[in-house]
């Protein structure tokens, strides 16, 4: 499958490939001066000479890189000093070429398709595609990098902290550019664009360095993180349609992050976790003001918030006890089944077939914003000259929640408990024989994954207007679970990945929407094939997955000690 | 290894998504020919355009296409041209929402068809009313839409939320009326429980009971269900002379195929929901009975000329069942536009204007007279029975509710 | 109708739905005591097995004319063929492509992985199946066939009503368990299945290639599904690509009833689970709670008898 070039060949032609590589990214970087389609409804209107468009300017960011990338080392070893050998030049040269030959296809692609075939294609496209195939071809024939080092170097507190803020202000002037984005292929373009991006960051060893910056300034990385995601509404101008999709990833990311709590520390795969945010929210919904709830008692939102959570962990612990004590692989099929069995039950408690609790499938509608400490979630507020409206709000009390559970998630994470819930993962009986009471603790991941699926769903009720059951169902669970297993189970930041790639490409890449869930069915089979263990994986996990791995495991041994004896020597000691 | 798969993995979700741009159809660039001078107002829809529904959602799209070109064409607003807007919204409550908010950031939008759903409409309605949109809906039937959560003391909750198909409460009375006059006096009813099932069937019974029939059994079943063998045997031994179903073709056709295949040989009768060919080819037999709002198309003129126009404007999908009804409601907030942009300098600002006509709007549509009473419920109340007669629908008995 | 004889006709319900629950369970313990993997996506394999059946008929110029004999001893076997091909057409490429390359990972990974599968097949069926020239979208339910002699046919024993279509299936688990006993205890594979279930390493070790033996596994479980989702087609007269899910769940349960890994469990336990079902809709309250019912069942088997009614082989791999 891959074509694997000669050693000598590759030094024999290093420089011809060098110079065709230079010549295929200059030729790509020459062709946004001229027009790529004909006419200006494709994309952003790539039809002038010497005016490239915003999609194309970036497109060109990436063909600058290659030559950057090739020509740079051309100055000679000397002169670059440490930096010859502290990042992959080649490597992510080539990788760079690639992304950039895929940025262009996608754009040729979008213009035939947009205007009715290739015809449309003007000079400038075909370039561009020209440029990138030379500099694909090309590239290969350079030696291959030795892995970069750039993570080893010592770099002062100063210049890490910078790195972490200048990557948070890329993350959210990203955000709200793609979000920006209304024309399906314009939002193509630009993310196989800051794919490429990525991947060449990542090739030449940036992502390295940075982890290892986040890793040691990890207060600021949380802060700053936080700090960009508070900011998001300020960029949208007042603008609805993007925070209501930004605050429904949020819920959907602190329902995941409970999830990951029971499948990604414990490994217990829990099917039926969105009946525990349905009970929430439909606890939410009944104790709320509106004038179709069936009970008529309104708390005030805080002890609601605590009863809904108390429901739904109590919920858990019903089906929790008697599945907990046997196999793992009955749980799966208990907690689906227990999916259904709360769908039919809400279906059925509607006056005609049960007591009249949840008005049936009719749900209760008409369910008020939210009003804490005089604060009305439904109105829109005026702050710093730019109006809040009512989706950012609730983003913004979402984020607080997501908040608390990152911070339960971490601690337990790093605690005993969550040092048992790992050992049970890895090997039950070896962590009973250990001491460790396994089934408190899997029945307390369980009831605490639970409570806060409620709490989120005591948010939902308020945020989604109206309650009813057919918003609960298996796919959904289904869903929350792709998420976790896609971003990486046992992480924080997978999770969170995972939950924005899944809810923002189908709102995003509407055309689709009919193959959305062949496509995730799709997912989760190739990515537990090709990489179980997420986009952003957790090291532990990583280990388990790949256990015939030897180097891997001894990558990881080192990371491991050098990072949590930083963080945590406590744990360092246990982990080894 | 590890570094190898990842990018193998990268490498095939941007394969991927080249293949998706390589598959797009766009749904959402709704056309509409005619003049390009003039201002714009667009009309959205917000319906399910792809996954189980999509058939239905389609047809309610295309139809509102239809009503938009033809004012195009006639320049039915002068010095304004109509655009369509079509939102997804998967049949889910969470979707049709960022559908209404997209909708109603676009300035231009004045008003909305839709939703299919009466759970979408209910998220959709408080989104589209905080921004004065006037919203019609082809297809919703909860009478709580209009009417508020208390029936006995009806009162309106949204100014801006109007429907053209009738609800529950006209259909269920019409059918026992029309059972009683058939000297049917003992009925079984079931139902699926859904909303639309479940307000059928009680306006069903209560007119029924009014008007001295006898329910013998009421039954529910669970909408995904297929195997309705304990409901039929527990409706059977009540011998009931005819069962009224709530609910939707997908149920009520094996139900009734399961019913004369127990041995329980009476007419099934149903809504407008189980009007539809499909009944007969999952299981509808001779005899089986359904009501419709409106009088049958080939009696009407205007109906007939919405299915000529339809097939003749090329759509790759047929109206389906709520075809006819968006047309209509498509056509009512293009009557009310008539009034509120013809002194309007822009469409934001017509938007109360346009709610405020919709009041006064009153033509001959293809489900026959569109007007809206005063919790915007549409006023008509002619109803048809059909009759599986042969293997197809034929229209039994037209009148209007009493 | 009096009351003895309703409840004889639910208890003639009943049994003809546990049959069909049945022959779904055997793919779950079969393939369960073999690999010990809960292969969730089986309830697709079902499914695939009638749109199988359904694309056989539409092969053979949808024959409808045919006289009742001819039906049942052509139609009907060639309609069974052709759904078994199918089935286990997929059932051994989703064996091969997703399952087989994760057999040493952690549990979590197939156990995922059978979910993908599930909703792939799904939405393949739905969205693809309409696109065989001539034949109907699967985006609704298909009209099944309906067999001449079998489907709408009734039999009257006494004051209870016996549908053709529910002796069929009666008849066809009577036959596939028989065929089962003769294979697992009289085939080589089977007792090589045996082996493989007791003790996969020694097996190898005594010149079982257990691979082979997990595909029988699987084209055993997908054969008996495919007759399976036929009986579901004569039974409800439609079929849909939402059909395995459902019945799936309540084959799993009826697996775990029975005593997950043990054959005769399954049938046992389809067998009391589809006349609990039809009982409790009857007498506990309305049928819109039936669902619920069975798997509180579920439920309350794991809690007192985890082992199942017949006792499994291998209860826990914690």
């Amino acid at each position: 499958m891959r074509v694997v070039i000669p050693n000598e060949l590759k030094i024999r032609y290093r420089y011809p490939a060098r110079a065709l590589g230079i010549a295929g990214a200059v030729l790509m970087v020459v062709s946004i001066l001229l027009p790529w389609a004909y006419a200006p409804t494709a994309l952003d209107d790539m039809t002038y000479y010497g005016a490239p468009s915003p999609l194309q300017l970036f497109f060109a960011i990436l063909p600058v890189l290659v030559i950057l990338l090739l020509a740079i080392p051309l100055v000679g070893k000397a002169r670059l000093g440490k930096a010859a050998k502290i990042v992959a030049w080649n490597t992510s040269a080539k990788t760079a070429s690639i992304m950039s030959l895929i940025v262009a296809a996608v754009a040729v692609t979008a213009i035939a398709i947009d205007l009715g075939g290739l015809i449309n294609v003007e000079l400038g496209g075909w370039l561009a595609l020209l440029g990138g195939v030379i500099a694909v071809a090309a590239t290969p024939f350079l030696p291959d990098s030795p892995e970069p080092t750039l993570y080893r170097v010592k770099s002062p507190k100063w210049l890490q902290i910078l790195g972490i803020v200048i990557l948070m202000a890329l993350l959210l002037f990203g955000a709200a550019y793609i979000l920006g984005f209304e024309d399906a292929d314009d939002f193509l373009m630009f993310a196989a664009f800051v794919v490429g991006v990525v991947m060449v960051l990542r090739q030449f060893g940036v992502f390295g360095w940075l982890g290892i910056a986040a890793a040691a300034n990890n207060r600021v990385l949380v802060l700053s993180a936080f700090v960009v995601a508070f900011a998001f509404p300020f960029t949208q101008n007042g603008s609805d349609a993007n925070m209501s999709v930004a605050s429904q990833v949020l819920i959907f990311a602190a329902t995941a992050l409970g999830l990951n709590i029971v499948v990604g520390l414990v490994g217990l795969l829990d099917l039926g976790y969105i009946a525990f945010l349905g009970a929430g929210a439909f606890t939410a919904a009944i104790l709320s003001e509106s004038a179709f709830s069936t009970i008529k008692w309104s708390p005030p939102f805080i002890v609601t918030v605590l009863i809904a959570g108390t429901v739904s962990s109590l919920l858990g612990l019903l089906i929790g006890a008697p599945t907990l004590r046997v196999s793992g692989d009955y749980l799966a099929i208990v907690t689906l089944a227990f999916g259904e069995i709360f769908r039919i039950t809400m279906n059925n408690l509607d006056g005609n077939d049960g007591p009249n609790l949840t008005n049936g499938s009719n749900g209760i509608p008409g369910i008020p914003d939210l009003n804490l400490f005089g604060f009305d979630f439904g109105k829109a507020h005026v702050i710093l000259g730019i109006d809040i409206g009512r989706f950012a709000n609730y983003y913004w009390l979402m984020l607080v929640v997501i908040a608390l559970i990152i911070v339960v998630f971490t601690n337990l994470n790093h605690s005993r408990i969550g040092r048992g819930w790992v050992a049970i993962r890895e090997d039950e009986l070896a962590a009973e024989a250990m001491g460790v009471n396994t089934f408190t603790l899997k029945l307390l991941a369980f009831a605490g994954g639970a409570f806060l699926a409620g709490v989120a769903g005591s948010v939902k009720a308020h945020y989604d207007v109206s309650v009813t059951p057919d918003q609960y169902v298996f796919l959904e669970s289904a869903f929350l679970l792709a998420a976790v297993v896609l971003g990486g189970m046992g992480t924080v930041m997978g999770v969170l990945i995972g939950a924005t790639i899944l809810k923002l490409l189908p709102e995003k890449l509407r055309f689709f929407a009919d193959y959305r869930l062949l496509l995730f069915g799709l997912l989760m089979v190739v990515m537990m094939r090709f990489r179980p263990e997420g986009i952003v994986p957790d090291e532990r996990r990583q280990l388990e997955f790949h256990d015939a791995d030897e180097e891997l495991a001894e990558e990881v041994e080192e990371d491991l000690t050098s990072h949590h004896a930083h963080l945590n020597p406590e744990v360092g000691g246990f982990v080894l | 290894m590890n570094k190898h798969s990842f990018k193998l993995v990268g490498v095939a979700l941007v394969a991927a998504s080249l293949a998706f741009a390589g598959c797009g159809s766009r749904a959402d660039t709704g056309s509409s020919s005619g003049g390009t001078t003039g201002k714009v107002a667009t009309i959205g829809v917000i319906s399910p355009l792809s996954g189980d529904l999509s058939a239905l959602g389609l047809g309610i799209r295309n139809s509102v296409d239809l009503a938009i070109r033809q004012a195009n064409e006639s320049n039915a607003i002068p010095g304004w041209t109509l655009k369509l807007s079509a939102q997804d919204d998967q049949a889910t409550p969470d979707v049709g929402k960022n559908a209404a908010t997209k909708l109603s950031s676009d300035d231009t939008v004045v008003g909305v068809v839709g939703t299919l759903n009466s759970s979408v409409a209910q998220t959709v309605i408080p989104v589209l009313a905080s921004a004065t949109i006037v919203q019609v809906s082809p297809a919703n039937t909860n009478p709580t839409l209009t009417q508020g959560e208390d029936l006995a003391n009806p009162k309106r909750p949204y100014a801006n939320y109007f429907r053209t198909c009738t609800t529950d409460s006209v259909q269920g009375p019409f059918a026992a009326q029309y059972l009683l006059e058939s000297g049917i006096k003992n009925v079984a009813t079931i139902h699926d429980k859904k909303a639309y099932g479940q307000g059928l069937v009680e306006a069903f019974t209560t007119a029924f009971k009014a008007g001295g029939g006898t329910i013998t059994d009421a039954e529910t079943i669970n909408p995904e269900d297929k195997d309705f063998s304990a409901v039929v045997s527990k409706v059977k031994t009540t011998s009931p002379e005819a069962v009224y179903y709530g609910g939707e073709y997908p149920q009520a056709g094996p139900l009734s195929k399961q019913m004369k295949g127990a041995g329980l040989n009476v007419p099934l009768m149903g809504g407008d929901g189980i009007y539809d060919p499909n009944f007969i080819k999952l299981g509808g037999t001779d005899g089986d009975l359904a009501t419709s709002v409106g009088a049958p198309v080939d009696s009407l003129d205007s109906a007939k000329a919405f299915v000529s126009a339809y097939s003749a404007a090329g759509f790759s999908e047929p109206y389906a069942a709520y075809g006819a009804y968006a047309y209509d409601a498509a056509n009512a907030i293009i009557n009310a536009l008539k009034v509120s942009l013809k002194d309007a300098t822009d469409a934001k600002s017509a938007r109360q204007a346009t709610i405020d006509a919709m009041a006064s709007v009153s033509f001959d549509g293809a489900t026959g007279k569109v007007a809206f009473d005063e919790f915007g419920d549409s006023t008509s109340r002619v109803l048809t029975v059909y009759k599986v007669t042969g293997g197809e629908w034929k229209p039994e008995k037209t009148g209007e509710l009493k | 109708m009096d009351l003895v004889n309703l409840f004889f006709q639910q208890l003639i319900n009943g049994l003809s739905l546990g049959s069909l629950y049945a022959l779904i369970a055997v793919g779950y313990t079969v393939v369960y005591g073999i690999v010990q993997l809960i292969n969730f996506a089986h309830g697709e394999i079902f499914m695939i097995g009638a749109f199988g059946a359904y694309a056989t008929w539409m092969v053979l110029g949808q024959p409808s004319d045919w006289s009742a004999p001819l039906s049942i001893l052509v139609l009907l076997p060639v309609m069974i063929i052709g759904g078994i091909v199918a089935s286990v057409a997929v059932a051994l490429l989703t064996e091969r492509w997703a399952y087989r390359p994760l057999r040493n990972a952690p549990r979590l990974a197939p156990l995922i992985t059978a979910i993908g599968v599930s909703v792939f097949l799904q939405e393949f069926v739905r969205l693809f199946y309409g696109y065989i020239p001539g034949f109907p979208d699967a985006k609704s339910a298909i009209a099944f066939p309906s067999v001449p002699g079998i489907s709408g046919a009734t039999i009257q024993v006494g004051g209870v009503l016996i549908q053709m279509s529910a002796v069929f299936t009666l008849a066809a688990l009577v036959v596939c368990w028989v065929f089962l006993w003769y294979y697992v205890n009289r085939t080589k594979t089977g007792r090589a299945m045996i082996a493989t279930s007791q003790d996969p390493d020694t097996a190898r070790l005594m010149g079982i290639n257990v691979d082979k033996v997990i595909m029988a596994a699987f084209a055993v479980g997908a054969g008996l599904a495919a007759i399976a989702g036929v009986a579901h087609g004569l039974r409800y007269g439609n079929i849909d690509f939402k059909m395995g899910f459902l019945a799936g769940l309540k084959a799993f349960t009826a697996a775990v009833l029975g005593g997950i890994g043990n054959i005769n469990g399954a049938v046992v336990g389809g067998l009391v689970l589809g006349v609990v079902e039809s009982l409790a809709a009857t007498y506990l309250g309305a049928s819109a709670w039936k669902d619920v019912w069975a798997f509180v069942l579920l439920i309350l088997v794991l809690v007192f008898r985890p082992q199942g009614l017949l006792g499994a082989k291998v209860v826990d791999r914690a």
